[in-house]
């Protein structure tokens, strides 16, 4: 069983707010002094790929695949860390994430994941924590013309199919999809393993595939956006008003705010 | 590229029958866009036997509600409801698509977009129109950053966070016609095959309809903390929530996740307790009417969005709070 994850670097999510410069006139976002990391349903659906290797014992290979402009070595050696067997970059100035919408990057992902051509699973997180888009799995389903399931939590292979749990409103489903077939992870994952020191150090013996544009065959440059991007703003923050409700002892507090809250009709 | 004409509204069904609530502020969004391109609000309407949904739908303001009704669509199947839309879209040609971000259309939408190779803006918080021209907000970089998108293909597609616009009100006295769209989705496989369907029975009311909600942080320490949350959440009616890390280590359950990362409520009241204020958890909940933190630390950066605070841990504030509240709401009886 050949899998494929893709993974995207973002800046961290956790950096305080104030680091993320916005350019509103060339568009961009400059994370100042936030690291790079795995965006997290990246990590949880490298973990649902993992848990079909630690499943299966020796016959499952992982390859981690990630796209972009500039890529850290660090951030993908995490990912090779944990479990993965081989990693595809796949760099060009023109793949910086603001300049590919859903539709360029799916086309990035799904050209790479052609040119490895041998793969019984992709995985994908539902939604990158960079530009939110929550779409790039479903399209690289529609672009290899193979099965997608979204919202997954679980996945287990049986055979030549995929047995899948997924999210939905009110509880779960168990959905059975024949291989090949996208899987689009959710946080009900859990969260990805830690590497010990020993794996982060073998980490870096595993092999790595470094291709441009002209290897994916868009050296012409990425497809067209569907979306464009017009304006670039902080957001509005929520008044700072708050009201320390004070007393004798903590439990005293707890008791005024319970009052508080009831006189100011909240209950 | 300038997107006139009609603007199709995706109605979903609510399960005591009518329209989901989330789909009328959709209806509201879809009106006020419709105005600006020139063209219609639309209804569509999609299930089994749903005629009686459509109907009532036809009483919200629009000029027109499609319906495609049969038996393939009893219950989601992606490759079936897609087909069903395509047919829709095929009738209408609409210049905007809009949906309310729920399960079916963080599933949905994306593969329309696909389908219909056209753009896809999702978790919008805003529509507005600058110079002519539609524009959709939406939170990026965990919230740190708003966009605003345009399109550069039609029909664009957009899925609208819930309580972002007033749900549309009922207008007993107008009714739009009801056409249905023929579709022979008989024909239409899907290759996944649903083997089971499990509902798992949640205790009281769910996160994204709560009008109280009741999160635990890392500062609750453990499973225990969460229990006593959850008494507290019983006694109020709230929906227990979580911010990301007791979700990751298994105090609390996944879905009760509350962030960027999970799911996005606005209450009426939001008690936070134990939660820091991380970006990815605000992103979340910022939108609630009133704001309620406890926290230990008086530095925590919940304090700054929240309107009442308590300094102090949960196993300090939150017993004396739940005896309140119970003595308060229930008439007396200590727990």
């Amino acid at each position: 069983m050949k899998i494929i994850v893709c993974v995207k670097q973002v800046p961290d999510p956790e950096g305080p707010q104030d680091r993320f410069e916005i350019d509103a006139e060339a568009l961009w976002v400059e994370p100042r002094g936030i690291p790079p990391v795995l965006s997290l349903f990246d990590e949880n659906a490298l973990e649902a790929a993992l848990r079909i290797k630690d499943a299966a014992g020796g016959e499952v290979e992982i390859t981690v695949l990630s796209a972009g402009r500039r890529l850290s070595n660090a951030v993908l050696q995490k990912a090779m860390a944990v479990g993965a067997d081989e990693l595809v970059k796949v760099e060009d100035e023109a793949f910086d994430s603001a300049s590919l919408d859903s539709h360029a990057a799916a086309s990035v992902l799904a050209g790479a994941i052609r040119k490895i051509g041998d793969y019984d699973l992709v995985f994908a997180g539902r939604q990158a924590a960079d530009w939110n888009a929550g779409q790039v799995g479903i399209g690289i389903a529609a672009l290899l013309g193979i099965p997608v399931v979204t919202l997954v939590r679980k996945v287990e292979v049986e055979g030549r199919r995929a047995i899948v749990e997924r999210v939905t409103e009110r509880g779960y489903q168990v959905v059975s999809v024949p291989v090949p077939a996208v899987i689009v992870a959710s946080n009900e994952v859990g969260e990805m393993r830690y590497p010990t020191m020993i794996q982060r150090r073998e980490a870096r013996k595993k092999p790595v595939s470094a291709w441009g544009a002209r290897e994916i065959g868009m050296e012409a440059g990425p497809p067209r956006n569907r979306v464009v991007l017009r304006r670039l703003f902080p957001p509005a923050t929520r008044k700072g008003a708050c009201e320390l409700i004070e007393g004798e002892t903590p439990a005293e507090a707890g008791r005024n705010l319970a009052r508080r809250l009831e006189e100011d009709g909240l209950l | 590229m300038e997107l006139r004409g009609d603007v199709l509204v995706f109605l979903e069904a609510a399960e005591g029958g009518g329209v989901l609530p989330r789909s009328l502020e959709a209806v509201t969004a879809g009106q006020r866009l419709a105005a600006a391109l020139g063209g219609r609000p639309v209804g569509l309407v999609v299930g089994d036997r749903v005629g009686d949904v459509a109907g009532e739908a036809a009483h919200y303001g629009l000029e027109e509600v499609l319906l495609v009704d049969h038996p393939a669509l009893a219950r989601y199947l992606p490759e079936v409801h897609l087909a069903a839309f395509l047919a829709a879209c095929e009738r209408l040609k609409p210049a905007v698509i809009l949906m309310a971000d729920t399960f079916t259309s963080l599933d949905l939408a994306p593969r329309l977009a696909f389908a219909l190779d056209t753009g896809l803006v999702a978790d919008c918080v805003g529509v507005e129109i600058e110079g002519g021209e539609p524009l959709f907000v939406k939170p990026v970089f965990s919230s740190n950053v708003m966009a605003a998108y345009g399109f550069h293909t039609s029909p664009g597609i957009v899925t609208l966070r819930a309580r972002v616009e007033e749900p549309a009100a009922r207008r007993d006295a107008e009714e739009a016609p009801v056409n249905r769209v023929e579709v022979d989705l008989g024909t239409v496989s899907s290759p996944a095959e649903i083997l089971e369907d499990v509902v798992v029975e949640e205790e009281g009311p769910r996160l994204a309809d709560a009008a109280i909600v009741v999160s635990g942080g890392r500062g609750m320490g453990g499973p225990e903390g969460f229990e006593r949350l959850a008494a507290v959440a019983e006694v109020l009616g709230a929906a227990l929530g979580a911010s990301r890390p007791p979700c990751d280590l298994g105090w609390a359950p996944p879905r009760a996740q509350v962030g960027q990362t999970g799911e996005k409520v606005a209450p009426s009241l939001y008690i936070a307790v134990g939660i820091s204020g991380a970006t990815q958890h605000l992103a979340g909940m910022q939108g609630s009417n009133k704001i309620v933190a406890v926290n230990k630390d008086p530095k925590a950066n919940i304090f700054r969005v929240a309107d009442y605070g308590v300094v102090g841990t949960w196993e300090e504030v939150l017993p004396a709070f739940h005896e309140e509240i119970i003595e308060r709401l229930k008439g007396g009886g200590v727990p």
